[in-house]
């Protein structure tokens, strides 16, 4: 038996990187993983087939969550296969390469660098939410779990359209957790540090990396697997009296 | 994934015999084909480098050699170029090593032999670099020219990618022709390196060749060493000295074998806010190709009486190698490494029963471990894959009354100390047979014109031919314009 046996886990973007090691570690877990994936089918087939080996139940799923109609579909999809949904991961967002050497500077950026981040981010997560919170709360409860950044924190290199649209995740996500806390549905947010390697941060210099880790206690930028533990925790019953919280995985780097 | 290893230059048509070697990593398989001549074919081989290098590689200036190479090392260290490309994607399953550690060493690598390094390289060594293009006045009065060897053996280990690149560009500085063997354990990158070198400058095709035998293969090595000038072999003191009965009594011989290096750090370094610091850097000396570098650290010496202690420094460095774990991990070892790490572990736990200052850190996964010691009896050599010894010392004396008896061996000394603590203690080194005082951080990269085990480079390849002031006076009395 593990932690998340007989419950059905949702993960956005979990192809590659963050998302594909948090389907991992929910598998791990024994649950029934669906892995929401945008492009790359071969990926995604390769991690719900590890997911399947690690003991979980997996399967990968295509669906364009800036969508409303794909997300909707995607939601009735799971629904007719396994009847319920306990856990959705808003792991996706628009892609964003992490370079702070090539970054836009502020006055560079246009409204659009903006709305793509926000579309990415935020209107997904809200389609996403849109769709399961009926399903949830018929069921009497489930948990949402959203992947910003500590950047919202401490923006340590200023990426602009994405922080900003994480930020406007975090606000969103407390306020979903005011308004579903009397449903038994909880809404928590994680907030990595630089994680590497993943596509998105293979173009961050060791310089920076040196730079962060000097000034992070546990002395070391986070791996995509040290994400997937809190987020775990907040997904499972351990954490059954926290919603509205964000919790900082960046080694210590932002305390709060 | 099939590679191709070597470079022979056109011999003909008859066909060349191939074996494959095979390397896995993860579940990604490489099969290398490398070439295996016979020894004819090799004699036909020595005879094209050598007449080659005679016409071509012998007629170009050192300036036209050293733009050459800093050409093909713009190539390598552009992260776009398809050589570069299949390294990074190649090396790391071939040797084991970690990706990411993988192309940051090759970046760190081939800048040393950019332009100005290499000209840094030739002063280092010859002080005026035109004497390998013609004869200089010298100092003492008279003339001399530095000539290269016609034809350079090199016997290549293959424990750190890339390794061949040191001798086989300081033989063609030297404008010589080059043989190189390749290791089985890193057959593919001297290969790659000589055909970008040919792609740079075509003409230098028949100038150099990489080829391959099974190491110890008695019949090849003593037709390649009969007809070469000098010889330049790395491995183990053992197949050093095979090698060695192998050689024609007139045939010189540069061996590089196994070598013994350490860090030294100092109290004054041991404060709250610095020794994490050194702690960093002194792990990412022991987590750089897993120790597996003539240079790389066997163990530690930390100094008493700072505000951290050297057991404190210790459990730092445990962690840092814990983080380094994550970000660069091991390669997998193989089974003996694996029984030599148990057996060493094991010896070492037993010994902390009767040693209660002594401590063993380590993780689960035994990917690392770090031994504290507070006093030492002993200098031993680590088992290396990130294994280490932080043994606490009080005066220098210590160290080098230990260290004495290795003389032969030691190498490189990572050196974190005060400036009037680090010229007073590389004075001591250096009476002790040390080679190289770096800064931690550094111990594996050195910088380029190293002295390599305290030697030249190129000086030691090349021979001095001087016209004396005697010659020059006397032809003065036959000139035809004599008055």
């Amino acid at each position: 038996m593990g932690m998340f046996s007989g419950k059905v886990i949702v993960v956005t973007g979990a192809s590659r990187g963050i998302g594909a090691a948090i389907a991992r570690a929910f598998a791990r877990e024994h649950g029934t993983v669906i892995v929401n994936y945008l492009q790359n089918q071969q990926a995604a087939e390769q991690v719900a087939a590890a997911c399947a080996e690690l003991g979980g139940d997996a399967w990968a799923v295509q669906a364009d969550v800036t969508s409303e109609s794909a997300v909707k579909q995607l939601i009735e999809q799971v629904m007719m296969e396994t009847g319920k949904i306990d856990v959705i991961v808003n792991n996706a967002f628009a892609p964003y390469t992490f370079d702070p050497d090539e970054r836009k500077l502020a006055w560079e950026l246009a409204w659009e660098d903006y709305q793509a981040q926000i579309d990415g981010a935020l209107r997904s997560t809200y389609y996403m939410c849109q769709a399961v919170i009926p399903i949830m709360k018929k069921q009497g409860g489930g948990s949402i779990v959203n992947i910003v950044t500590d950047l919202v924190a401490r923006p340590v290199v200023p990426y602009h359209d994405y922080t900003t649209a994480k930020a406007a995740l975090v606000g969103y996500s407390r306020n979903l957790a005011a308004e579903l806390g009397p449903f038994g549905i909880r809404v928590n947010c994680v907030a990595p540090g630089l994680v590497y390697p993943t596509d998105a941060s293979r173009r961050t210099k060791e310089e920076v990396k040196e730079m962060l880790i000097a000034q992070t206690p546990l002395r070391r930028i986070a791996t995509p697997e040290d994400v997937a533990g809190p987020v775990l925790f907040l997904a499972s019953d351990w954490s059954r009296f926290m919603t509205g919280q964000t919790l900082f995985v960046d080694g210590g780097l932002i305390m709060r | 994934m099939r590679e191709y290893a070597g470079y022979i230059p056109h011999i003909g048509d008859e066909p060349i015999e191939t074996r494959v070697l095979t390397f896995e990593k993860n579940g990604e398989r490489v099969e290398v084909e490398v070439p295996l001549l016979t020894v004819e074919q090799l004699n036909k081989v020595t005879e094209k480098v050598k007449q080659a290098s005679a016409q071509f590689l012998k007629s170009l200036s050192v300036t036209e050699i050293i733009n050459l190479l800093d050409r093909v090392m713009e190539q390598l260290l552009d992260r776009r170029h398809p050589y570069r490309q299949k390294a990074e994607q190649v090396l790391p399953i071939v040797t084991g090593y970690d990706e990411e550690m993988v192309r940051l060493g090759l970046t760190s690598y081939f800048k040393t032999f950019r332009k100005p390094q290499l000209q840094r390289f030739l002063v280092e060594d010859l002080e005026n670099p035109l004497l390998l293009d013609d004869f200089q006045p010298r100092p003492k009065g008279g003339l001399s020219k530095a000539v290269g060897p016609d034809v350079i053996v090199h016997v290549w280990a293959g424990n750190v990618p890339a390794l061949p690149l040191w001798s086989l560009i300081s033989g063609l500085l030297v404008k010589s022709g080059n043989i190189g063997k390749v290791s089985s354990a890193e057959p593919l990158f001297a290969g790659w390196f000589a055909r970008l070198l040919v792609e740079v400058e075509p003409k230098l095709a028949d100038c150099l060749a990489v080829v391959w035998w099974k190491g110890g293969d008695v019949e090849r090595e003593r037709a390649v060493f009969g007809q070469a000038d000098v010889v330049v072999g790395y491995g183990s003191n053992a197949s050093l000295e095979e090698m060695q009965r192998r050689l024609p009594v007139t045939t010189r011989f540069l061996p590089f074998g196994h070598k013994l290096s350490f860090g030294i750090v100092s109290r004054s370094c041991l404060d709250a806010r610095k020794a994490w610091h050194v702690a960093h850097q002194a792990a990412f000396d022991i987590v750089r190709y897993d120790q597996q570098g003539c240079y790389s650290p066997h163990l530690f010496y930390v100094q008493t009486g700072g505000i951290v202690s050297p057991k404190e420094f210790a459990r730092y460095v445990a962690h840092e190698l814990n983080c380094f774990a994550k970000r660069f991990p091991r390669r997998p070892l193989s089974l003996e490494e694996m029984a030599a790490q148990a057996s060493w572990r094991q010896r070492e736990e037993l010994d902390v029963l009767v040693n209660k200052e002594k401590e063993v850190l380590g993780n689960e996964a035994g990917d690392w471990t770090v031994v504290y010691e507070p006093e030492r009896r002993e200098f031993a050599a680590s088992c290396l894959n990130r294994v280490v010894k932080i043994v606490a010392f009080d005066d220098i004396s210590q160290i080098i009354s230990e260290i004495a008896p290795y003389r032969a061996f030691l190498q490189t000394v990572g050196v974190a100390a005060s400036p009037k603590e680090l010229f007073e203690w590389a004075e001591w080194l250096g009476k002790a047979g040390a080679t190289r005082v770096t800064a931690l951080g550094h111990m594996t990269s050195p910088e380029a014109g190293w002295h390599h085990d305290g030697r030249f480079n190129l000086r030691d390849l090349v021979q001095m031919v001087d016209i004396e002031s005697a010659a020059e006076a006397y032809a003065e009395q036959f000139a035809p314009y004599v008055d």
